[in-house]
């Protein structure tokens, strides 16, 4: 009932709809997002009805007297405070509720196991860099799988996790199509988690200035089913290092960079 | 203060130029505003232009061929510098002078009852710095290389030489907004020093007008806060200058570097509370101004003092949410959720005692009063957009996106506009003896209020569609293309939202030369500022005030014959 009132009185305050959402868990940000829609939508409406009833109603015309009242008694404090409170429950408390539910249940509840799959991930001026751990598993070994720049495969249905840090600058790895963003920052491994509910080829961009050429930071995600990833994944190049023990980045050929990649860090 | 020396050589470099009356302070503090406020509204058309009609000729009346020599299309590179000089001068050398540096010098000694502000020449060495900030700017649109491009935020390590921008004008960029707070914080101690030092005997902290308040709860923030970015702007500086490495780490720097991230927190730690130091004095000013047009008291003037009181504490521990996407600990996200959601409270609070002022108030739709109501509009969309970004899980999505751009231009730019309208419109008559034009400032006024409601409600529109900020051309990405006509519409209304800003402007030159000549007292306000005749003289008050009121006896009915009694007056019959 809620969900469908929330929903009419929605519908599109925004005039557009955001990206198709394709996410296991996108759908707990548009709820959070619909929600408070719905109360801004309210409390502003009671503003505005109050603002057009005064201008109405107290127009110097109509009422040439204003009456004199400080509103400073005991019962007029006890109303404002009750109106900050009432704004606090209603809409705060909800979204926060909610909010922290979604962080616990799902956005910063990493997930484990065998069918994850792991990638890690470097953004540079202006192009993404995108490594797999190839068939032992196990990133900064000779068989990791490093496929053309800005070409990202993940299998439907299965989570993702993936480590972000950065060659030069800060950028922001950018899912519009699953609600989420994670920044690259120099000196720090970040990560985040997603898991694809359909099939398809989408963009993913960098939401962080990064330069000139920021505008251009696209890269291009392919969503497909699990046999189809490991036929790709097969397909692909592992990676020709000669040295497995010195790790760090390497001169670049071209711009692209050779030798990068980082130990998987175990999250707590 | 007996200290004022009236000079009896009134020479023009004296009286209008290198003078210590606060007045005139305040005036070249609103002229310079404005000027710069026309600069970089200038750069956000041309902002528009490109994200309309991506890589087309900018047309002449944008100035075309200056923009750009003879191709005339803005490039990335110079898309870059526009976003980042049209924040940075708004911030810093438009709003920050209109409210803080005009009214707080204007308005303070005048409503308190003070002959002029603690430190005179300090007032006029703020001026002066601040004007010097401003020339550091400027010049840097004159090298080889081009101004700054890293953002308003300028983050590091793109804003150091490491990441890639070309030229110094990341180093002018740094120093001139270092001069520029060295500039604020002669003004806000000042400011700071004056309210508590000089009012007026019988000026109790409670009768003191609400614009009075909020100015002072800005500059108290301002003597906090831009001591923390000024540090953080000197060790960006060494960084891009002298090569060390506070800002640096990963493949970019020597040994292990330092941390990008500190500056962030740097950044915001100050960044926030600014926002805060932006809007107070709006808040302030809305608070009187309802009164005065009401003919009615503010309604619950303590508890709103309180509130705004309580959000400038509060503003101070809430800046990580402009970090959410950066990987902090969870426990940070969700601590600065829950402290940043508290804020709500103390502005639904005194949001409710303006809506109470109107009720049973008898409402005079002066141009000061219109700019006001416009000013409750605008913050209530701009205060509750923010709940979106307030919240880890929303902002995750909307983070970086047109959204907060559409936010924060609602709260920043719209409510800081119609509160600086409102002000000018209201203390026009005691800055320069003349009314302005009302039917111009009500035509004014309409055509601000509805195209710039198009054009940042149809940004936070964009935001949620998922455009994300800072894009040279939106043509690039498949899933923006939707958004193009929409884009094309907030531009068109922009240029309009422009075009009313001249008739502003027109306005404001006109009326002072043209305009109606003012009565003393043109608002029948209660305040100490309108009880003396035009031109005010250096010193203010021929014999210092005892104020027996507070600023808001509107229709007393112990006060016969007039719905206003001066601050001054006795009410009643005690006497």
């Amino acid at each position: 009932m809620m969900k469908k009132i929330i929903k009419t009185m929605t519908g599109g305050i925004w005039l557009v709809d955001p990206p198709k959402d394709i996410s296991l868990n996108g759908y707990r940000i548009d709820n959070v997002i619909q929600y408070t829609d719905f109360v801004i939508t309210l409390y502003f409406g009671i503003v505005v009805v109050s603002l057009i009833f005064f201008i109405w109603r107290y127009n110097a015309r109509k009422h040439p007297h204003a009456v004199y009242d400080l509103g400073n008694t005991k019962k007029h404090r006890y109303l404002t405070v009750a109106m900050g409170l009432l704004v606090f429950f209603s809409i705060d408390v909800v979204i926060e509720s909610m909010a922290f539910k979604d962080l616990k249940e799902a956005f910063w509840k990493f997930p484990k196991g065998e069918d994850v799959v792991r990638i890690e991930i470097m953004p540079q001026q202006y192009a993404w860099n995108i490594r797999y751990p190839g068939d032992d598993d196990i990133f900064g070994t000779n068989d990791d799988i490093v496929p053309p720049q800005n070409i990202l495969h993940i299998p439907v249905n299965t989570p993702i996790v993936v480590q972000l840090t950065t060659y030069d600058v800060i950028h922001s790895f950018y899912l519009p199509n699953f609600r989420y963003k994670q920044d690259a920052t120099p000196g720090m491994v970040t990560a985040m988690w997603f898991q694809a509910k359909e099939t398809g080829d989408y963009e993913f961009a960098c939401a962080e200035l990064c330069g000139n050429s920021h505008f251009k930071m696209k890269g291009f995600l392919t969503v497909e089913s699990k046999d189809e990833f490991d036929n790709w994944i097969v397909a692909q190049e592992p990676e020709v290092t000669d040295d497995d023990d010195d790790w760090g980045f390497e001169e670049e050929d071209e711009g692209v960079p050779t030798k990068w990649g980082w130990q998987w860090k175990e999250l707590k | 203060m007996e200290g004022i020396k009236m000079s009896s050589s009134k020479s023009i470099m004296s009286t209008h130029i290198f003078s210590t009356d606060h007045k005139t302070i305040g005036k070249q503090f609103l002229f310079l505003g404005i000027f710069f406020l026309l600069f970089g509204g200038f750069q956000a058309m041309l902002i528009r232009w490109q994200l309309a009609y991506p890589e087309q000729p900018v047309p002449w009346w944008l100035f075309g061929s200056i923009v750009n020599g003879e191709a005339g299309m803005i490039t990335p590179d110079v898309y870059n510098q526009l976003f980042t000089m049209h924040g940075t001068i708004m911030i810093f050398w438009a709003i920050t002078p209109l409210l803080i540096g005009a009214f707080g010098n204007f308005l303070i000694p005048l409503q308190i009852g003070a002959k002029d502000m603690a430190f005179p020449t300090l007032n006029m060495l703020s001026f002066w710095t601040f004007f010097l900030s401003g020339v550091v700017l400027l010049v840097s649109y004159f090298l080889p290389l081009g101004v700054a491009s890293g953002g308003w935020t300028s983050y590091p390590p793109l804003s150091l030489p490491a990441g890639g921008i070309p030229g110094l004008g990341q180093a002018f960029w740094t120093l001139s907004i270092t001069l520029m707070g060295v500039a604020t914080m002669m003004g806000a101690i000042n400011y700071v020093i004056t309210v508590i030092r000089l009012r007026a005997p019988g000026m109790t902290y409670f009768r003191m007008p609400l614009s009075v308040w909020g100015l002072w709860l800005t500059s108290i923030l301002n003597v906090i806060f831009v001591p923390v970015i000024a540090a953080g702007l000197i060790m960006l500086l060494i960084d891009q200058l002298l090569g060390t490495q506070f800002f640096l780490a990963g493949r970019l720097a020597a040994g292990g570097g330092g941390d990008p991230l500190l500056f962030q927190h740097v950044f915001w730690i100050f960044g926030h509370p600014e926002v805060y130091i932006l809007i107070l004095p709006v808040w302030g000013i809305v608070s009187e101004l309802l009164s005065v047009f009401s003919r009615k008291p503010a309604f619950g003037a303590k508890i709103t003092v309180i509130c705004m009181s309580t959000i400038v504490v509060l503003s101070s521990v809430v800046w990580g949410h402009h970090m959410y996407t950066t990987g902090m600990s969870p426990l940070l996200g969700k601590t600065f959720m829950f402290l940043t959601l508290l804020i709500s409270i103390p502005s639904s609070i005194f949001f409710f005692n303006w809506l109470a002022t109107l009720w049973r108030g008898s409402l005079h739709f002066d141009p000061p009063m219109l700019h006001t109501m416009a000013v409750i509009w605008v913050f209530a969309i701009g205060g509750l957009t923010g709940l979106y970004n307030a919240t880890v899980t929303a902002d995750i999505y909307l983070h970086d996106t047109m959204f907060v751009v559409g936010h924060f231009h609602y709260t920043m730019a719209a409510s800081v506009l119609f509160g600086g309208y409102a002000a000018i419109a209201y203390w026009y008559s005691r800055m320069f003896g003349r009314m302005l034009n009302p039917l111009l400032s009500k035509i004014h006024f309409w055509g601000t209020f509805i195209t710039i409601n198009l054009v940042f409600f149809n940004m936070m529109a964009t935001g949620y569609a998922g455009q994300h900020r800072r894009l040279y051309n939106i043509g690039e990405f498949e899933f923006l293309q939707p958004l193009a006509d929409m884009n094309i519409f907030i531009t068109i209304m922009a240029f309009f939202l422009g075009a009313f800003q001249i008739l502003f402007l027109y306005n404001f030159i006109h009326s002072m030369v043209k305009g109606k000549v003012a009565e003393n007292n043109p608002w029948k306000s209660n305040t100490l500022e309108w009880t003396m005749d035009y031109p005010i003289p250096h010193g203010n008050f021929s014999t210092i005030p005892v104020v027996v009121n507070g600023p808001h006896e509107y229709s007393n009915p112990d006060v016969k014959d007039a719905d206003w009694v001066c601050q001054t007056v006795k009410i009643g019959n005690e006497s």
